[in-house]
């Protein structure tokens, strides 16, 4: 009950979701966070960006225990930077636009890996299938706020990217690394 | 025997020859078939080893033209008319301009066209333009249109080389052949 509560940002405002004492709630600042992927073509990177995504996040630092991190991707801002890729990954085959217009990333289990780094074991949900995924990430806090930055690489044919024909990786390769940089501040 | 002769070419003239032009017999069905595929894995595939090879044939084009800087062409036989030394000149220089162009023309869509690439997925290919849709819809249209004129000037290349040897019944051909030619 407290997980649900946390994730949707109700706690403090209904009496049986008091939130953790240490937590911070923390928004996302879009102007300077990045969400980026990584394909390859014939072995040789290709970068694509996702333009919009949200990231929501219950965090302290030094507790990271009883946090949760919620991530949301609009899926249908992805941009690879290439017109006549641009024009194929919104189709069935790629990311399937009309089907799965978001992808979601929850997780209530934030653990400290070392020093400044972290890692939000977690749940994706990109393309209608539902993945546990490990998400590690690095924490830099400033006066302003803080700066979670990580990578993870996820395989495509996991979650039905590139379908059909697609599916062969000497083309277009498996593994697909997600690359994150949010910037975050205190919500008031 | 590796530099040319007053009339006849040496082994590596007649080497870039006839390395250069089984490229451009392969590029060419490369192309054709990579322009032409529906979208799918083999259309990338298609297109990697066309931008790969032109690739390649612009660096030998470029070696091909220094060694014949450095080295001048065997001189015609007797008996040509002064309409064929100039035909022949004219279209040694269309072929020689058309093996630039058309690699030039293609590094050009493939920069504007931002699509990451790696010749043999080795050597990255810098981006000589930006990224930009109309420039690679106008570079490609420029580029096909260059293939074609490139397929009329070998048409004419080939030709005019059987002509000589069947019809002139000269050394033209046979001294581009690969080895020592008895000439008749």
């Amino acid at each position: 009950m407290k997980e649900i509560a946390a994730l949707l940002g109700l706690c403090g405002l209904l009496a049986f979701a008091p939130c953790p004492v240490q937590a911070a709630d923390w928004k996302m600042d879009p102007a300077g966070s990045k969400l980026e992927f990584v394909a390859t073509f014939e072995k040789t990177a290709a970068p694509g960006v996702f333009k919009e995504f949200d990231a929501r996040l219950r965090f302290d630092p030094d507790k990271p225990a009883g946090g949760s991190l919620e991530v949301t991707v609009k899926v249908t801002s992805a941009d690879m930077n290439i017109a006549d890729v641009n024009k194929e990954i919104p189709g069935k085959d790629w990311f399937d636009y009309t089907a799965f217009p978001q992808a979601e990333f929850r997780s209530t289990d934030l653990r400290r890996i070392e020093g400044n780094r972290y890692v939000a074991r977690g749940v994706l949900l990109l393309k209608g299938v539902k993945q546990p995924v490990e998400v590690p990430f690095s924490w830099t806090a400033s006066a302003a706020g803080a700066v979670m930055e990580g990578e993870l690489t996820l395989k495509r044919g996991v979650f039905g990217i590139g379908a059909g024909e697609w599916e062969a990786s000497n083309v277009i390769g498996a593994d697909v690394k997600v690359k994150f940089k949010v910037k975050l501040r205190k919500a008031g | 025997m590796l530099r040319n002769a007053s009339d006849s070419w040496g082994a590596l003239a007649k080497l870039f020859h006839w390395v250069v032009a089984a490229l451009i017999l392969a590029q060419i069905a490369l192309g054709v078939m990579a322009a032409s595929w529906r979208v799918s894995p083999t259309k990338i595939e298609l297109f990697f080893w066309h931008k790969s090879t032109g690739m390649l044939i612009l660096a030998l084009v470029a070696q091909r033209l220094l060694w014949r800087l450095a080295n001048p062409p065997p001189e015609l036989p007797s008996g040509i008319a002064a309409w064929e030394r100039a035909a022949a000149r004219l279209s040694h220089l269309l072929l020689y301009a058309l093996m630039i162009a058309l690699p030039v023309t293609g590094w050009i869509v493939n920069s504007a066209s931002n699509v990451p690439f790696r010749i043999f997925w080795l050597i990255p290919l810098p981006a000589i333009v930006a990224p930009d849709e109309p420039t690679a819809d106008l570079a490609a249209l420029v580029h096909g249109g260059l293939a074609a004129l490139l397929a009329l000037a070998l048409v004419a290349h080939i030709g005019a080389a059987l002509r000589h040897h069947f019809v002139k019944r000269n050394t033209v051909l046979i001294r581009m052949l690969p080895g020592t030619w008895r000439t008749p």
